[in-house]
Parts: structure tokens; C-alpha cells; sequence
């Protein structure tokens, strides 16, 4: 992100250098033009070209005249009429040379040619731009015929030139400055914000993710356990906790129907209830009715949540279990009987009630949410139910709860191909030992 | 996704065709957002050309049952099809939804 915004400096920067450049360029063009057209005008008529037009002696010869260089030189008056004298005017036309008499020399310095055979440029004369137009002779190489003051003879152009060339530095200059102090801070404010915003839903996540059971019992004699979230945004709403409670198995996986932070917040307070809850010994039918009416209780959230909680007795193997309108859970890759009771938080005071299964040793079990039966490829078919239990029954014997997991997750995304997630998704894998 | 309105004395027929997945229930939620507040509907959503309905779009539907109730009116579905009639089943909602 810091490197982007050098680069857009740089770039920016640029743009004002290259302003600069085009206002000069356009200076320099129009006053090559400019000279053109004067030593056009001279040669058509030289009686007309009043400022200061003689025949002027220079030691300038063909070497020395080399197109766009600079040249010193001194030239000399060798006016053929003695009685006349000769001065330089300014762009008002005010004489701002002493008067000099033919015969004298003229100090020229910086001459800078503006036509292409270097006859005719610009230069300081007496420190006065001026310009230039030297004319060969038959006796001489090059005599200096006229000096002009340029802006005397092109006043007003001259001035609105330099307006115009002021105008177009002065702009880029301008859009410089304000890219400099205007846009680039706005720009590295409105970053820092989306940075920040970031963190906080990275915070938000990690949280998340803390709210869920991520601490499953490793290595442990009777059960592997293991569960993933992919989230379709930074924070979702499905929720899965598992681990030893009172010297039992508790396992829940929920749905909270909606996505983003809203839902993060139901999840957040779903899972701190379950958590207290099961922990002083509240049967799951009660339970998830108290979830249930919890949600009914807080309506401004508009959600429900689709929730499956089971508890299995490590000495006799029996799984309770209470459904709330969740996905069906997949045991030894059969569906599990799943009385058909209301999603949790529709209607107020249900009464739930839990059902039991006999488990053996080596059972597996799979929950997960509807993101995992609901997503779709590119063709929007739906990964359904039916490849969820082939997949269940592919499964390497021996693979760890964590493998199946990962594994599942694979599947899935090789399943949507260039689709993309279309609700979250939770799974949980539990083997008994 | 496509609804149907006919209305008719105070009975009001909403055919859906097509999926209610959770990229179309947004435009479902607007299509009946102008019956949510009318007293006494009796309101019948056509299902026989739904294929398919979202968790979300349930959410809606739910919604939407609750505001035709409080306003004094009844809301049933009829003609679901074989899948959405297993996700009715599956989210226990078809008591309060299905009539057949």
C-alpha cells in the first residue's frame, strides 16, 4: 500500500514536471514562429523594419553559426549613413539604450538561433533581449542587419505569450501542490481508514473464531473431534462449540440466518449462553429452548438461527440429541432420524424435545451447515445432500477428524470451481476411538 | 425468480417461479413489502413453480407471515414441490406454513 501511493506520487509529480516542460516547449515554439516571420518580413521589405535596421559589421563567420547554440560575439555599426544613430526600446517602445553612433561596437551576448539556418535568434544586447537577424553579404560572411527589440516589435503578443505561458506552469504547478498537500494526505487518510477498518474486522474475526471452539481435545483416548468455519465475509454467523462437560461429549452446530457483523453479534451471544448453560448441567431440549426464546426476545436482530446440539456418554455410547431445524446430521454416512422441530427463534415458548441414538466405537459423525449442502458450482447445481454422503463414505478409514475437515473444505471449493462462496460454512467431524 | 400478484376480494394469490436463494429474496422482500402492512389479507403463495428456497428467503417468508398476522390476515402456501417441501420439513416450518 505505501509503495501504490510513491508510485502515485511519482506519477503526479510527473505530470507537474511535464506541465512545465509543455509550457516551455510552447514559449519556445511560438517565438521560433515569431522569428520566422520577422526575417520573412525583412527580406519582403526591408525599408519597413523601423526599430533599428543597419548594416552592422560582425566577426561572425559560416563556423560560427551553428543552429541552437549559443554564441559571443561583438558586432560593430557600419552604418553607410554617419549622421545616423540608433538606439533599443523596450516593449513600450521607451528608449532604454544610451544612443549610439554608427561605428561603435555592440556588445551581443547569449545569441540563441530561433531559425533553422541560425541567421536569426534572440540575444542580449546591452542586456536587453533582443532580436537578431544577421544577413551574408558579398564582402562578409555574415553582417549583422538588424537588432530588434523582439517585444517592441511584437508587444502585445509578446505579453499575452507570456501570460499564456505562465497560465499553463501555473496550472500544473497548481494541480502539483494540490495533489502534493490536498489529494495524497486525503488519500493516506482515506487508506488509513480502510486500514483501520480492517483491523477491526481482523479483530472481530479473531474473535470470532475464539467464540467458537477451536481448542478441541487432541489425543484424546475416546473421541476426535474437529471443526472448521469458513466465513464468506471477515465475520459470519455459524457457530460450532465441542469439548468435556460434566465428564460428557457436548457438541453444537449452528446457523444464525444471516451473514456479516449483525450476525457475528447474535453468534457471539448464542455461543457465551451455551457455553454457561451447559455447564451447569441444562438438558439440551431446555436449552434450545431458552436459545430459541432468547433470539424471539431480541427481534430488532431479525434472525433465527438453525441449531443442532448433541451429547454423547463416553460409557454407554448413547448420543441425546435436539434438532432445531438444522442440516441433517450424517452418522456412519446414513442420515440421522431428525424429528422435524422449528428453527429457533420464531416461535415464542416452543417446546423442544431431544431424541437418542446408540453409538458404537469407531461411529462417525458429520454436522455442518447449510453453506455445505447449498453450494453451488458455476453451472449453480448444488453440491446437495447426495455427494455430502458419497463423500462421507469415500473417506479414508483411518483419517483424523482434523484430515476430514480439511479434506471436506477441498472438496468443496474444487466443487465451485471459479463460483464464488455463497454462505458460510461450518464443518464438524467426530470418530469415536 | 419471478412473482405473480393476483388479488382478488381480500384474497391475495403471489405465484413465485424460479429459485428464492439469497441473491433473489432481496427483490421477493421488495415485491411484498406493499402487502405487509394491509389489514385482513388473506394471502396464498403458488409454490408449483418454485424450485428451490434459501434459508434467507425463509427469513422472509417468516417476516412476512408475522406482519399478515398481526394485521389480522392468514398467509398459507400451496403446490411446493418434493425439495421444498423436504426444507420446510427439515426447518420444522411446515405446520405453521403448509396446510396440506
Amino acid at each position: 500500500m505505501k509503495l501504490n501511493l510513491t508510485i502515485r506520487q511519482g506519477i503526479l509529480l510527473l505530470l507537474a514536471l511535464f506541465g512545465l516542460l509543455i509550457g516551455v516547449a510552447t514559449f519556445l515554439t511560438v517565438r521560433y514562429f515569431w522569428a520566422l516571420d520577422v526575417e520573412k518580413e525583412y527580406l519582403d521589405d526591408r525599408d519597413d523594419m523601423v526599430i533599428l535596421a543597419s548594416q552592422i559589421e560582425t566577426s561572425l563567420d559560416d563556423n560560427d553559426v551553428d543552429p541552437f547554440r549559443f554564441v559571443e560575439t561583438t558586432a560593430r555599426i557600419q552604418a553607410k549613413d554617419e549622421n545616423f544613430s540608433y538606439m533599443l526600446r523596450d516593449s513600450t517602445g521607451i528608449v532604454v539604450s544610451p544612443t549610439f553612433m554608427a561605428g561603435k561596437e555592440i556588445p551581443i551576448t547569449g545569441f540563441q538561433a530561433c531559425t533553422k539556418d541560425g541567421r536569426a535568434g534572440m540575444a542580449k544586447v546591452w542586456g536587453y533581449d533582443c532580436f537578431v537577424i544577421f544577413y551574408p553579404l558579398t564582402h562578409h560572411p555574415f553582417e549583422l542587419v538588424a537588432v530588434y527589440d523582439y517585444q517592441y516589435v511584437f508587444g502585445d503578443e509578446a505579453e499575452t505569450l507570456r501570460i499564456f505561458t505562465f497560465q499553463i506552469i501555473a496550472l500544473f504547478l497548481l494541480v502539483a501542490l494540490l495533489t502534493w498537500f490536498g489529494i495524497i494526505p486525503a488519500l493516506e487518510r482515506m487508506n488509513e481508514r480502510r486500514n483501520r477498518a480492517e483491523q477491526e474486522l481482523q479483530i472481530a474475526r479473531t474473535l470470532q473464531l475464539k467464540a467458537v471452539t477451536h481448542d478441541f481435545p487432541e489425543n484424546d483416548p475416546l473421541f476426535d473431534i474437529y471443526a472448521e468455519l469458513q466465513a464468506m465475509k471477515d465475520v459470519g454467523g455459524d457457530i460450532f462449540l465441542g469439548g468435556w462437560v460434566n465428564g460428557k461429549l457436548y457438541f453444537v452446530v449452528g446457523d444464525v440466518s444471516d451473514k456479516g457483523t449483525a450476525a457475528a453479534f447474535m453468534m457471539f451471544m448464542l455461543s457465551s449462553v451455551i457455553r454457561s448453560r451447559v455447564q451447569v448441567g441444562v438438558p439440551l431440549d431446555k436449552l434450545m429452548g431458552e436459545i430459541s426464546q432468547l433470539i424471539c426476545d431480541n427481534p430488532d436482530y431479525e434472525m433465527f438461527c438453525t441449531m443442532f446440539m448433541g451429547c454423547i456418554d463416553p460409557d454407554t455410547l448413547e448420543m441425546e440429541y435436539c434438532n432445531a431445524g438444522h442440516t441433517r446430521t450424517l452418522v456412519d454416512g446414513e442420515f440421522l432420524d431428525q424429528d422435524p422441530q422449528v428453527i429457533a427463534g420464531i416461535v415464542p415458548n416452543y417446546v423442544y424435545h431431544t431424541q437418542k441414538k446408540q453409538l458404537h466405537r469407531g461411529a462417525h459423525l458429520l454436522l455442518y451447515t447449510d453453506g455445505v449442502t447449498e453450494a453451488r458450482n458455476e453451472a449453480r447445481a448444488f453440491f446437495g445432500e447426495t455427494r455430502l454422503q458419497a463423500w462421507v463414505k469415500d473417506r479414508p478409514a483411518g483419517a483424523s477428524c482434523r484430515d476430514d475437515c480439511a479434506s471436506l473444505l477441498d472438496t468443496l471449493a474444487a466443487f465451485r470451481g471459479k463460483a464464488k462462496q455463497n454462505d458460510d460454512i461450518a464443518i464438524m467431524s467426530i470418530r469415536i476411538r | 425468480m419471478k412473482t405473480t400478484f393476483t388479488e382478488t376480494d381480500g384474497r391475495l394469490v403471489i405465484a413465485v417461479e424460479g429459485e428464492l436463494d439469497t441473491d433473489t429474496c432481496a427483490q421477493f422482500q421488495q415485491d411484498i413489502a406493499p402487502f405487509m402492512d394491509r389489514k385482513n389479507l388473506a394471502v396464498e403463495l403458488d409454490f408449483s413453480k418454485l424450485e428451490y428456497i434459501s434459508s434467507k428467503a425463509l427469513r422472509v417468508l417468516i417476516s412476512f407471515q408475522q406482519a399478515v398476522f398481526l394485521n389480522g390476515g392468514s398467509l398459507k402456501i400451496t403446490n411446493v414441490n418434493d425439495t421444498v417441501h423436504e426444507i420446510f420439513n427439515l426447518t420444522g416450518l411446515s405446520s405453521s406454513f403448509l396446510t396440506e
